[in-house]
């Protein structure tokens, strides 16, 4: 059975500079699992490939069987992405970036779970306030509710930890679970092993672009880690 | 322990540093040189040139020399609204940047002063003076009066200003900005009554502008050079007083926007150009009017040119000019780097499952609202002075503002694909691209909207109504080809996620 998100060979190179240096890279439904590395390592770029947001320079990438080259559309229906860095229109609330991403989704009842889903990430009495305002822990809590607004087969978490407050993490955490539960496939990138551990089953170690390990995430001891990275 | 900001020997030790520092940050330095080089010949070709035109009528030399007074306090006027809409005066480091560093008010207050000149109405009303001043006076005593000229810029902008950082302390307190808001209220409401009641041209030659004006050319211009002299040091050094008040305040202003509460609404409706791109249009349009510096700014170039429509007297010819040069300054508030409007957010944006050309779509139309509303306030103010125009004018003006419009759009939307940035438009203070990139981009948009609207001028005064729409087909059709062009780019997606990358990265 072809894996969820199937990754061959992938290279991306932005000019001189080659981000992501032939990576391969599976996994199934109902598995989340942690991409790991030092900054650099290729995983946000990664991550980016797979939301459709970044093409391929070469290598062919699946995700639930749409080629993010040739059906980078289908890709971004599928997806749920928490990008690395910002992720938020500046003057928009958080409320109209729900209501883009279910009109784009054609979602016609979805106020109830963005409702929820503000609530449980302790955002609901700022639903109608501009994002510009916001601390860098709301925004980023704000942008793991719009990625699992969908309920998206595929789920990108992309540092979603990064200074998050632990009632944050807590409700991250459980929105993993449940993406889990319903049996999406997650990609959980991070640079701290403990909570990457506790959210995934599965790890996934990159360096200087490639991949250098795939083990349960049981087996990433603090040691195995660390000279996985050197 | 005193900052080395507090003395003006610091201030200006630190002016350099940062001016080098940006300077050292220009993509491009080459073509960033020849533009300079190209500006400043153009300054002396207009400062000089016009002086041995021959053959003017009597009667439009002497209406150049009524229009001087006026258009020297227009300069001054346009330089206050530019650096009120500017929160005080451009920044020499973007404010996120800036916040590490020990840059002080006066250092503020200098870059300001600096970084003025970089602004297309500075450019385009300045060079309008100089070349105005040249036909007036002509060659005999040409360098004493360009001289007079080119210290009531300096002098103007220092004054403006003192004004800009005045009005930005007053709208940092805490009735600050209803007080502000008042004020340029009675003023324009007073500027339009002085307008009804035929009294502005009175108030025009009380003005000491019209005693700068008669001085041109005379022999005692030294002296009238001193005494500007003095006036502009006086000015710099006062304008330090209301920096320091208003750089020590919180931007409330800004600090209400950031935290501003917008009630949901149901998505919208639209039949004829699809709901997906009328709710993209939606959140554009509030990036765009939900901004403090992008919504003053539009207010601030609509109103400024129609004042000067109003109170200069300015007659269709001139008016035809004006809404080239108001779509080229409204652009250039966000629409030349026009994707920094999601900042941070584009890579999410770009996540959404949408076509691409939905996304080029909404953002076109939304820059290409701004462009209407800005050039069409002087237009109709203009007519509130002038009347009706004659159908001949009429057509020329439809025509040459439905030109302006499409060739500002197309520009500004291919070098927002070609060339973009990372900014944060947060501060009314911040420009979307570098200063060096914003002087190259307001030089060629004044160019070429000035001498679009120059042949359209021309076309108003043949009387061959079929003239006009004949010499627009050719520029809608190169503009459309361009727009056409940067759409294409921007459905390239390694083209889109270079854009994309840049811009999240501020």
């Amino acid at each position: 059975m072809t894996p969820v998100i199937d990754i061959r060979a992938l290279h991306v190179r932005f000019g001189e500079v080659e981000a992501v240096a032939g990576i391969d890279l599976a996994a199934d439904s109902g598995r989340a699992t942690a991409l790991l590395g030092r900054n650099g390592a290729g995983k946000s770029t990664t991550m980016k490939v797979l939301a459709g947001v970044v093409p391929p320079t070469s290598g062919t990438v699946l995700v639930n069987g749409h080629d993010v080259a040739t059906d980078p559309l289908a890709v971004k229906r599928t997806v749920g992405y928490c990008p690395d860095v910002g992720g938020l229109v500046p003057r928009a609330t958080p409320w109209e970036h729900l209501q883009l991403t279910a009109r784009l989704r054609r979602m016609p009842d979805w106020e109830a779970r963005g409702r929820d889903l503000l609530e449980r990430f302790e955002l609901g009495d700022v639903a109608h306030r501009v994002v510009g305002g916001f601390s860098h822990g709301m925004g980023r809590r704000l942008s793991v509710v719009l990625a699992a607004l969908h309920e998206p087969a595929v789920l990108l978490l992309d540092e979603p930890f990064d200074g998050v407050d632990p009632i944050g993490v807590e409700a991250t955490l459980e929105v993993v679970a449940d993406a889990r539960a319903r049996g999406a496939c997650i990609l959980l990138s991070t640079h701290l092993r403990d909570l990457a551990l506790e959210a995934c089953g599965s790890a996934i170690v990159l360096r200087g672009g490639s991949s250098v390990a795939e083990m349960d995430a049981a087996e990433l001891t603090v040691e195995a880690y660390r000279a996985l990275l050197d | 322990m005193r900052s080395s900001t507090e003395t003006w020997s610091g201030a200006t030790a630190d002016l350099r540093h940062l001016l080098r520092f940006r300077s050292g940050t220009v993509r491009r330095p080459r073509l960033t040189a020849v533009a300079v080089a190209v500006v400043v010949g153009l300054t002396v070709v207009l400062a000089v040139a016009p002086a041995w035109i021959t053959g003017l009528p009597a009667d439009r030399a002497r209406q150049l020399e009524d229009l001087l007074p006026a258009a020297f306090a227009g300069f001054l006027l346009l330089g206050i609204g530019a650096s009120m809409g500017g929160g005080g005066g451009r920044e020499l480091l973007p404010r996120e940047q800036a916040v590490i560093h020990p840059i002080g008010p006066v250092t503020e207050h200098l870059g300001a002063l600096v970084l003025a000149p970089l602004n297309l109405a500075w450019l385009l009303q300045a060079w309008a003076l100089l070349a105005a001043t040249a036909l007036s006076v002509g060659p005999q005593g040409l360098l004493g009066a360009q001289a007079v000229v080119v210290l009531w810029l300096l002098v103007a902008t220092a004054l403006a200003q003192v004004v800009g950082w005045s009005v930005e302390g007053t709208r940092r307190t805490r009735h600050g900005v209803l007080v502000v808001r008042t004020l340029t209220v009675l003023v324009g409401v007073a500027l339009l009554v002085g307008q009804v009641a035929g009294r502005l041209d009175d108030l025009v030659r009380v003005l000491p502008t019209t005693a700068l004006a008669s001085s041109l050319g005379d022999p005692g211009w030294p002296l009238v050079g001193a005494l500007l002299v003095a006036v502009l040091g006086v000015a710099v050094a006062v304008g330090a007083v209301p920096a320091r008040w208003a750089l020590s305040l919180p931007p409330r202003e800004e600090l209400r926007v950031e935290s501003g509460v917008h009630e949901a609404r149901p998505a919208p409706v639209a039949r004829l150009l699809g709901d997906d791109l009328a709710l993209l249009r939606r959140l554009d349009r509030g990036s765009v009017w939900r901004s403090v510096g992008m919504r003053r700014g539009l207010i601030v170039l609509a109103l400024g040119p129609a004042l000067v429509a109003l109170g200069g007297g300015l007659e269709w010819d001139t008016i035809l000019i004006l809404p080239g040069l108001g779509a080229s300054g409204a652009v250039l508030l966000y629409g030349v780097n026009a994707w920094c409007l999601d900042g941070r957010g584009m890579l999410w944006r770009e996540s959404l499952p949408v076509e691409p050309a939905r996304i080029f779509d909404a953002r076109t139309l939304v820059t290409a609202e701004c462009l209407v509303a800005v050039s069409a306030v002087p237009v109709l103010v203009g007519s509130v002075r002038n009347g009706l125009p004659s159908q001949q004018v009429a057509i020329a003006l439809v025509v040459c503002w439905l030109v302006a419009v499409v060739q500002v759009l197309a520009i500004s939307m291919k070098w927002s694909v070609r060339r973009p940035y990372a900014v944060d438009l947060r501060s009314p203070r911040a420009t979307p691209a570098p200063h060096t990139a914003m002087f190259g981009y307001a030089a060629r948009l004044s160019l070429v909207t000035t001498l679009t609207g120059m042949l359209f001028v021309g076309a108003a005064g043949v009387d061959v109504w079929w003239l006009p729409p004949a010499m627009g087909a050719p520029f809608l059709l190169w503009s459309s080809v361009r727009l056409v062009r940067a759409r294409r780019r921007w459905l390239s997606a390694p083209a889109r996620a270079e854009i994309a990358l840049t811009v999240a990265a501020g």
